[in-house]
């Protein structure tokens, strides 16, 4: 008897008894699968080059019955078309030929898709669809990293520009699909048939699409398990935590960052603490999250190990945004800017944490240069001279342009001073005067847009101060009005506030919460988190 | 598959036989998630085994919600206040 012939005796066994694991582990495709594998694909190279005599030999193997007893399962069309592309994989597979293998295996997982929406008997290949859908999205993920072979394959293919991630992430949603919009038990009826899968395909599905970078193509996945998907909490936990994660990530790469730091922190909480480098990965983005929304990572968090590589990056951002230091925020950023931009986190971080640093450093302003009236009986509103701020925000661009701090002209010359570097600065002597620092020697740095204070080395002006503070007043993140006659920022509440800074500067978080919403709109409801 | 009355003939899978005829590039098969979120070890843990279960103790303290900073004795404090010194001083000028 041949090896096909024993090979298929057995999966008809299996089949008729609907042993599902024995399925998943008998079909394996991968290249270290055991030697026999590579035999039969001798085999079938040598004796099966033709394709009907697949298809003869598949058909005689398994045939379709009618009477059947109790329990027992028979072939079905869809399971033939399968097993026949399982044989012709290994006959025509080189997995040398990373490109080929993906082609032949995305046509295998295809028509395994199509078997397995069998209503009746499709759920035995509910595992096998795993253990496929997995191997294919790993083949794909390192597909995606090999752009020399995926740009041959988009020229010899122009009609079809969609991307391979794109194209398996296709194949293993209609598995998804199927699990999704099966009918066995109601929708908060514990899982059972193939709506066990839902979540599994769903995240396999999601860590392709994160993993290559087509973060948007997650949104059907999280709209179609919102209207029809079984409750998340009646699944085992890894499977939570791993689509919350997804979930999490989708909401921070959308700017939904309550909506991410509400997922994220159920996955962080749900993780066992020694599972820690699972851990890291969640705080890389929950810390980002909670800070856009004015939340820091408290000490006891980033004493925990799984904040030890993080809290080098995140610290001192914190830091500089409590003093809205401007300069030590982007020399930050700068330092870590390859590592941030890896992970998603340079755009929103280094844009969005900039009203936080404005209201810092027009809080610190204010508290430099208010002064309380003589008369406590005064009536009249405190205030921030907005002149002050266009002084203070003069002073940090120039910092960011390489102007040096502390005036060297006061302290004398020194004697090994660089020439140049002098004569720059008695070139600029005029300058001096009206601030304390010193010019850079070799001119102004040049910015880029997003590493000035208002874009790049554009000058700060008074209407820059007066636009930012009314943005800020207008966010919730000052309290008061702008008084534009007089040019000055006044503050509203301060005797029932107890004091002018408490009531100028609200609290960022407490702001962001009592924002009003439209009606029927709950902040703390994420969809695609079904909880029913 | 070592339990199953049917003895497998063809192919024992889960028997992880060395095979010889491992190419270089089939390790990079295996390989490649890089730092994205691993599978977990295992499919499920009790509740309790997570920080979840105490939701009132220490994962309370784990966010600062009043953060500002009142200081106005540090570096760049200072900095800013000598600035805001001198340009005031010239504009009276």
């Amino acid at each position: 008897m041949s090896l096909v012939a024993q090979f298929l005796s057995q999966i008809q066994q299996q089949v008729r008894n609907q042993q599902g694991d024995q399925l998943r582990s008998w079909l394996q495709v991968e290249p270290e699968s055991p030697k026999q594998y590579h035999d039969l694909a001798n085999e079938l190279r040598a004796r099966y080059s033709r394709q009907d005599a697949i298809d003869k030999v598949v058909e005689d193997a398994l045939p379709q019955q009618d009477d059947l007893p109790e329990g027992q399962a028979t072939a079905w069309p869809g399971l033939l078309a399968f097993l026949k592309d399982y044989l012709t994989y290994w006959r025509d597979v080189s997995f040398a030929d990373l490109l080929g293998a993906h082609q032949l295996l995305s046509g295998l997982v295809n028509s395994c898709s199509t078997a397995f929406a069998h209503p009746t008997y499709g759920s035995m290949l509910l595992q096998v669809s795993m253990s496929l859908s997995e191997t294919l999205a790993r083949l794909t993920m390192n597909l995606n990293r090999r752009p020399d072979l995926t740009r041959r394959l988009r020229v010899v293919d122009d009609d079809n520009r969609k991307s391979v991630a794109e194209s398996s992430a296709e194949i293993i949603q209609k598995i998804f699909t199927t699990c999704l919009t099966d009918r066995s038990g109601t929708r908060t009826s514990k899982p059972e048939g193939k709506r066990v899968g839902v979540y599994m395909f769903a995240n396999l599905v999601l860590k392709l699409l994160f993993a290559c970078r087509r973060t948007q193509l997650a949104k059907m996945i999280f709209v179609n398990i919102e209207t029809i998907s079984p409750p998340l909490s009646l699944y085992p936990a890894a499977q939570r935590v791993t689509f919350l994660y997804y979930l999490g990530r989708f909401n921070f790469s959308n700017q939904h960052y309550h909506r991410a730091a509400l997922c994220l922190q159920e996955v962080y909480l749900q993780t066992p603490p020694q599972l820690v480098s699972h851990r890291s990965n969640i705080l890389t983005y929950l810390i980002p999250s909670n800070l856009l929304l004015g939340k820091f990572p408290s000490t006891t968090l980033l004493s925990r190990p799984e904040a030890q590589s993080l809290k080098p990056i995140f610290l001192p951002m914190c830091m500089a945004i409590r003093s809205g230091n401007f300069v030590q925020f982007q020399s930050h950023l700068a330092a870590h800017e390859a590592w941030l931009f890896e992970k998603g986190l340079l755009l929103p971080l280094s844009n969005r944490l900039r009203p936080l640093l404005w209201r810092s450093l027009s809080r610190k302003t204010f508290l430099l240069t208010y002064v309380p009236p003589q008369d406590a009986t005064s009536r009249k509103a405190a205030t921030l001279d907005l002149s002050h701020l266009l002084t203070v925000a003069t002073y940090i661009q120039r910092r960011l342009e390489g102007w040096l701090p502390g005036n060297p002209t006061t302290h004398g010359r020194p004697s090994q001073a660089n020439p140049l570097f002098m004569q720059a600065i008695k070139n600029t002597v005029q300058s001096s005067a009206e601030t304390t620092l010193a010019p850079p020697p070799g001119g102004p740095r040049k910015l880029r847009p997003n590493e000035g204070l208002i874009w790049g080395n554009a000058l700060v002006t008074y209407e820059d101060i007066e636009m930012t503070v009314a943005t800020l007043v207008q966010q919730g993140f000052m309290h008061g009005f702008v008084a534009h006659s007089q040019g000055r920022f006044a503050i509203i509440g301060a005797k029932a506030k107890g004091s002018p800074v408490l009531a100028g500067w609200p609290n960022v978080w407490l702001t962001i919460k009592e924002r009003r919403h439209e009606d029927g709109f709950d902040l703390d409801q994420v969809p695609g988190w079904v909880t029913l | 598959m070592a339990s199953t009355t049917t003895e497998p003939k063809v192919a024992e899978p889960e028997q992880s036989t060395s095979n010889e005829q491992q190419k270089p590039e089939q390790k990079h098969l295996a390989l490649g998630e890089d730092d994205e979120f691993e599978d977990f070890p295992i499919d499920d843990w009790p509740a309790d085994q997570t920080e979840a279960a105490q939701r009132n103790g220490e994962t309370k303290h784990l966010w600062e919600e009043s953060w500002d900073d009142d200081d106005t004795s540090d570096d760049f404090s200072n900095q800013l206040k000598e600035e805001l010194k001198k340009v005031e001083a010239a504009k009276r000028r």
